[in-house]
Formats: C-alpha cells, structure tokens, sequence
C-alpha cells in the first residue's frame, strides 16, 4: 500500500542523471532540476508521514515492507541460499527520517543556488548532492542490511565527492581523501557484521531477523543458543561501521577536516544527515542489543556500554578540542561529533535501561536529539556559510562584529546557537535533557553510567561556552578583517529563517505530537503525556543541564565579550600552554594517524619494496632468462626447421604455377580445345563406366 | 511424322559442324556463326524431345534459347567490332592479350 514511496528515492535519483547528464547547459548549473527532484520527493515523504500518522501511528505502530524485485537470486540446492530483494521498510521511524532528510535537502538546495552561484562546475555539486539525497533516503528507508549498506557507500562516495568539490585546492583533496579511507575503516568492520548476520540468520531483512530472534524453531534463534558470544559480537561490528560514519572516537579523525568542502556541504552530509546515519543504524539494529524475552540469553551488557562510554567519551573529547578551534566551521564540526556522541549515549542508556526492565527512554531521547540537531546544526552550517559568503574567511579572528552587516544571519545564528547550547525552549534543551536524564536513570543499575552522566553534564558545559565564543567572536565587538561585509540574498536567508523557526519549535513539536515518544520507540510507546507524572528529581537534572549551560553563556560571555577574565591569563601559564597545544593540535591524534600512514605504512610498503625487488624480481628474472634461453631454441627450431618447410614448399608451389602459365596461351581456340578434350573424356569415362556396370549387372 | 532418330542425326551433324568452325577456323565472325550453329543443335533437339513427348515445356525452352542467342549474337558482334578498332583484325590467333 505504500508503493509510492519508491518515488521518493527515484526523484533525486532521475535529477541526478538529469543534471549530470545536460546539466552543463542548464542554467544555473541544473540547480533547479536539483531543487525540483528533492521537492516532489518532500511532497511524497509529507504524504507518506501523514499516511503513517493517519494508521494510528500515536501510540501504536505502523510496519510495512514494500517488496521491490530480487536483486540476488538465491542458488538452488545450497543450504542456507536465500535471495536477496530490494524493499523499503515504511514505519515510523523510517516515514520521520524520509520527511526529515527531503526537508532538509530541500532547503540547502534552495540556499545552494544563492551560496554556490559564482562557483565553477555548480552542474557537478548539483549531480553529487542530488545523488546524495538519494542514497540517504535510500539508506533510511531500506529493509535489508545489504540494501542499507549499498546506499550507505553511495553516500561515502557522494561525501568524498563533495568535499572534494574544490579539488584543485590540496588541502580538500587531501581532506577528501581523509574522509574516504577512514569511513572505510567502519565500512569494512561493518560489512563482516553483515556477513556475520548473515551467517547467523541467513537474511539480512530487518523483520525477518527481528522475528527469528523470538521464535526457537528458527535458524537463527538455534544459532545464537549455540554461540551467545554472537550477540556481543553482532552488535559490535555493525557499531564499528557506525563510528565510521557518525565520526565517534577513534575514527572522528575524518569530520574537521571534511569542513574543506563547501558550507552547504557541510550542512548537509556532515551535519544534518549522513553523520546521523551512524545513529540510525544502531537505533535500526536495536533488537540486537535489547534481544527479545523469547531468547533465553543474557543481553550484550559489554557492547550496550561500549556503546555508552563511547557515546559519553566522545562527547566530552570532541567538546573540549572546539574550545581552541579558530575555523568558524570546526567549531561547528566538532560540536557535530560531540553531538552525535549524545545520541550514542542516549542509544546505549536506552539499551541498558530496556535490558533491564525500564522503558523505551533512551531510545526516544536519542533519535529526538537527532530530529532537533538536524535542524539546528543544519541553520548552524548554514549561517556559517552565509557569514564566509560575505567575509571570504573561514578564521574568526578575521571576523567580529557583523552583527551589524548580517543582522538576519546574527539573528538566525543566534538562534542556533541557543538551540544547541541546549536553553529552554530552543530544541536543543529537550532533547539533550531527555538524553541525560536517561543515562541518569540507568546509572541506578551501573554505577559506570554516574560517570558518563558527569561527562555529560561537563559536555553542555563545554557546548554552551564554545557556541557563544564562536557567536561572540563572529558577530560582537569590532570587525577585524577587511572590506565590507554585505547580508546575503533572500535566496539564502529564507532557508535559514525557516531552519531558525524549526530550531525553535522541533521541540515543543514533539509535545504537540503527545510526545515524540509515542511516535518514535522501541517496544512500547510513551504511555503518558510527557511533562505528566514525571518525577521531581527529572526537573532537577533538567535544571542542573540548564543551568550549566547558562553557565557556560555567561563564562563565554565574560571572556570574549567583556573581557573581564581575559583568555591570556589562561594560555600564559605553563600547564594551560601546554593544554591550548595539546587541543590544537586535536590531542595528536591526527599526528598519531598521520605517523601510522608515513612511518607504518611507508615502512610497510618499503618492506614491500625490498620483497618486490628482490625476491619477486629475483624469480621474475630468472624465469625470464629462461624463458629467453628456450626463445632462442624455439628461434633456431622456427628458423631452420619450421621456415625451411615453408620456403621449400613455396619454392616448388612457384616452380609448378610457372609451368602451368605456360599452357595459358591466350589463345581462345586452344582453350576451346581443351574443353572439347575435357568433354570427350568426361563421355568417354560415363560411357564407358555406365557399360563396364551394365555388364557387371548383366553378367 | 518424322521418327526422333533422324532429328537428333541431324542435330548431331549441325553440333559437329559447329565445333569444327570453333575449332578450326580463324575468323571471328565465323567462329561467332559457328556457336550459332551449336546453339541450333540444341535447340532442334529441345524441340524435337518436346514432340516426341507431347510436352510443351521443351518448346518453351526453345523459345527462350532463341531469344538469349539473339541477344549473345549482338553483345558477341559488338565485343569482335570494338576488337577490331582497337587491332585493326579480328583473326583469333593474332589476339593473343589474355595471355600471362
């Protein structure tokens, strides 16, 4: 019934080959047949949701697999051969990502006609993005693993493209290139949790695992009975790929530096969407962390807290290191990855929460946190880009004071930045609340949970104080940098307005859903109104995020506005020197990946080289030199024997051809006596034979 | 009516006497009259078999014999005319040009 939503990917999809096909000779690069596709797929995904919305999905749950056709057939005979198809899995989850990521494309394809106007070769980032919004969608909306990673890698190639986009620039080759190999990490870690479910379950459809995982007459369910270290294990891999893409310590690496392609891009693939699609995976493989009460295992306690402490780690780390960060968009991309380490967070609280008898919190909380930093982070981007489209920098040291020149993108920015520094009632505040309050309550069964609750709390902290140095750094004070900073066009501003909007009300959206809870859950959904009989201790850890948070505001404002503590007095002493280098420089861990990849790897390869030169050629060589000893054989062979033959075959074949030409005459009557001759034999031998048989016959 | 031997005698003869014009006379022309000759042996027995069988498919073939000789003539007297502008002869042994 929900057959249409294929349109939704084959939109992007056909502007895609549009524009990279003609898109050269399109106006404007074929912008607007980018525009165009992601819209007509808003349109779907909006009647869709509504759809979804409409089949008592408030409360309840709609669950659909639309089939497409079988991608591999399975081979007759084998054991455990299944064909794979290609379907789309509609449900609430999967229906809000799908009107999630077309709106958000919708809208930073609009500013992309104002920000990416003066740009040579627009027909090629119009191709890429549309390919991109399809492969997103594609990704949230598949039913098998196998189909989720295919778009998954569609989406890797599109983000190594697209911060490639000025590739004559070395840094965003390299940047690139960066981004590629270490995703690639994660992929491959989550392509054997692929084959290892696959093993297990010999399926790969999300429903099919789902419901063989309650059910003990099945493959799978015997199989994990067999081995239970599978569930730890499982679980493990596919988070590996997640880390991958959602840039989560140790592979973070890739995101800072992916800043080098454009803003939009940034807003889009590194922030608003594909970083997320690390948090949709694990939320879409949750049943294996929270196994069914049908499978008599116990549940993934050590992946639930790698997932956790990961998730809290993250957080702070990736906090701390945009304390120092002077590029406006790092900023910004570090607060991305620390982010999506709350969501991680919440992801492994809700786990263990489930795990033991609590309710679908966790799992709420961190797929509302992504809803909300989707819009926010994306107008975060985006304001960004607005303020480098009018200063030509990235460096904020250039910048300052442009709230006067840029008042809408100030105000917008603002807005934003009170969003994701999480004050009451911008989105941020909710759900960054519901995220902490959850790993507040699974710390009643591991005491682990108090300290990543502490780091978290530390992290809003931190979010609250980096935001506003960079707000204040860009709009307040005096302008450093030169020329004359000019608002952008409307073409620019209307998205961010829009964005602005939705940073303020996503949150409160939720509650005039009767909770976002009951629309996005594992298990069982919110049985009450939210804000109704919450305990009074939830109003505290509400407060106390608040209140931090403010802190952090007012911190921020004390040593970048008003200068009263002012930043010298913390670099000029020894041990805050040596921390300001240490986070600079990313806590060396980049250096560290960069030592691995010059001194491993080259000592590696030169290892390989000195095998290669001397072994291999050694072997090559000598087969060589025998194979030029049997050359000459074969040579004298061909030459004396083989040409011989020949030339003496040849030799008499002209000897006899130039006897014949002698009976070529040309004279016509000697040919006519040649044939009456021939006729006269050829009557003579019938005659004759026909009466020699006649005879035989006759006796 | 005549019995079939005596036409193929005579068709015999007129073969005969054709193949010794081919063979040993000289002249183009009379070479040419020569296949002519051959061409009316076969014919005559087309049309004498068509007779003795009461079949009419013979004289049809006759027919058509006639007229592809008619048109073999007149491609054979241009081809010994333009022969004899470009050799000023048409004695067969004197044109010798398709020869090694």
């Amino acid at each position: 019934m929900f057959e249409y939503a294929w349109l939704i990917l084959l939109f992007p999809l056909f502007a895609f080959l549009i524009v990279g096909l003609v898109g050269r000779r399109l106006p404007q690069g074929g912008g607007h047949v980018a525009v165009g596709g992601i819209a007509a797929s808003l349109v779907v995904s909006g009647y869709l949701f509504w759809e979804v919305l409409g089949q008592g999905a408030l409360g309840g749950e709609v669950h659909t697999t639309v089939d497409g056709y079988v991608w591999i057939p399975g081979i007759e005979g084998l054991a455990g051969s299944q064909a794979i198809h290609v379907g789309l899995l509609i449900d609430n989850l999967s229906a809000l990502m799908l009107l999630l990521v077309s709106f958000l494309c919708l809208l930073i394809f609009v500013y992309s006609l104002g920000y990416m106007r003066e740009e040579e070769g627009k027909h090629r980032y119009y191709a890429e993005v549309s390919l991109f919004s399809a492969g997103m969608l594609g990704t949230v909306s598949a039913d098998n693993f196998l189909q989720l990673m295919v778009f998954w890698e569609i989406m890797g190639l599109c983000s190594y493209l697209l911060i490639g986009f000025w590739y004559h620039k070395p840094e965003a080759a390299k940047a690139a290139k960066k981004a590629f190999l270490v995703t690639r990490v994660g992929d491959v870690i989550f392509l054997v949790g692929i084959l290892v479910i696959w093993n297990t379950f010999h399926t790969l459809v999300f429903d099919e695992i789902v419901a063989q995982m309650a059910d003990s007459g099945s493959e799978g369910f015997a199989a994990l009975l067999a081995a239970p270290q599978l569930l730890t294990i499982i679980p493990l891999l596919l988070f590996g790929g997640a880390i991958g893409k959602s840039a989560q310590f140790p592979l973070h690496a890739w995101l800072p530096d992916a800043m080098e392609g454009p803003a939009t891009v940034s807003a889009l693939i590194h922030a608003a969407t594909m970083v997320k699609a690390g948090v949709y995976l694990t939320a879409r493989s949750f049943i294996f962390l929270v196994p069914p009460a049908a499978l008599p295992l116990e549940a993934p306690t050590v992946a639930i807290l790698v997932i956790a402490v990961v998730g809290g780690f993250t957080a702070f780390f990736a906090g701390t290191m945009a304390l120092t960060a002077y590029d406006i968009k790092r900023v910004l991309a570090f607060s991305t990855i620390s982010q999506l380490a709350y969501m991680f967070l919440g992801l492994g609280a809700g786990a263990w929460l489930l795990t033991h008898g609590g309710e679908t919190l966790g799992y709420t909380a961190a797929l509302f946190h992504l809803f909300n930093h989707a819009f926010f982070k994306a107008l975060l981007f985006l304001s960004a880009g607005s303020v480098i489209h009018a200063v030509h920098t990235n460096d904020m040291r250039e910048m300052g004071g442009l709230a006067r020149h840029l008042p809408i993108t100030s105000k917008v920015m603002l807005v934003g930045s009170l969003a994701l520094a999480g004050i009451v009632p911008f989105s941020g505040f909710f759900s960054k609340g519901e995220v902490l309050s959850a790993t507040f309550e699974a710390a009643h069964e591991a005491p682990v949970f108090y300290l990543l609750y502490a780091l978290g709390v530390l992290t809003a902290l931190l979010t609250a104080f980096y935001t506003f140095r960079m707000w204040l750094m860009t709009f307040h004070g005096e302008y450093r940098g030169q020329g004359h900073p000019h608002e952008s066009p409307a073409v620019m501003t209307a998205p961010l307005v829009v964005l602005a909007g939705f940073a303020v009300a996503s949150g409160l959206l939720a509650y005039g859903m009767n909770g976002f809870g009951n629309l996005v859950f594992f298990g069982e959904p919110h049985a009450q109104m939210p804000l109704v009989g919450v305990p009074l201790a939830e109003y505290a850890l509400e407060g106390l995020t608040l209140g931090v948070a403010l802190l952090g505001i007012v911190l921020a404002w004390s040593v970048y506005a008003t200068r009263r503590i002012p930043a010298e007095r913390f670099t000029a002493a020894p041990s805050g020197a040596f921390l300001h280098r240490l986070l600079s420089r990313r806590y060396g861990i980049d250096d560290l990946y960069d030592a691995i990849g010059a001194k491993a790897v080259a000592g590696l390869a030169r290892a390989l080289d000195w095998f290669d030169r001397n072994v291999v050629d050694g072997v090559v060589n000598v087969v060589g030199r025998g194979g030029l000893a049997a050359a000459a054989g074969t040579d004298a062979f061909d030459r004396r024997v083989v040409d011989g033959a020949v030339n003496a075959l040849s030799l008499e074949t002209v000897r006899a051809s130039w006897r014949l030409r002698q009976r070529q005459t040309g004279q016509v009557q000697t040919y006519a006596w040649m044939v009456v001759f021939g006729i006269v034999i050829v009557i003579v031998l019938v005659v004759g034979v026909s009466w020699f048989l006649r005879l035989q016959r006759g006796g | 009516m005549i019995p079939l031997e005596y036409e193929l005698i005579l068709s015999s003869l007129l073969l005969a006497i054709g193949l010794y014009g081919i063979l040993a006379r000289k002249n183009g022309i009379i070479v040419l009259m020569s296949i002519e000759i051959i061409l009316n042996a076969a014919v005559l027995n087309f049309v004498a078999f068509s007779a003795y069988k009461g079949d009419p498919a013979g004289g049809v073939f006759a027919l058509l014999a006639i007229a592809v000789a008619a048109a073999e003539a007149a491609v054979g007297l241009a081809v010994f005319l333009s022969i004899y502008q470009t050799h000023g002869t048409i004695e067969l042994d004197k044109v010798r040009f398709l020869r090694w």
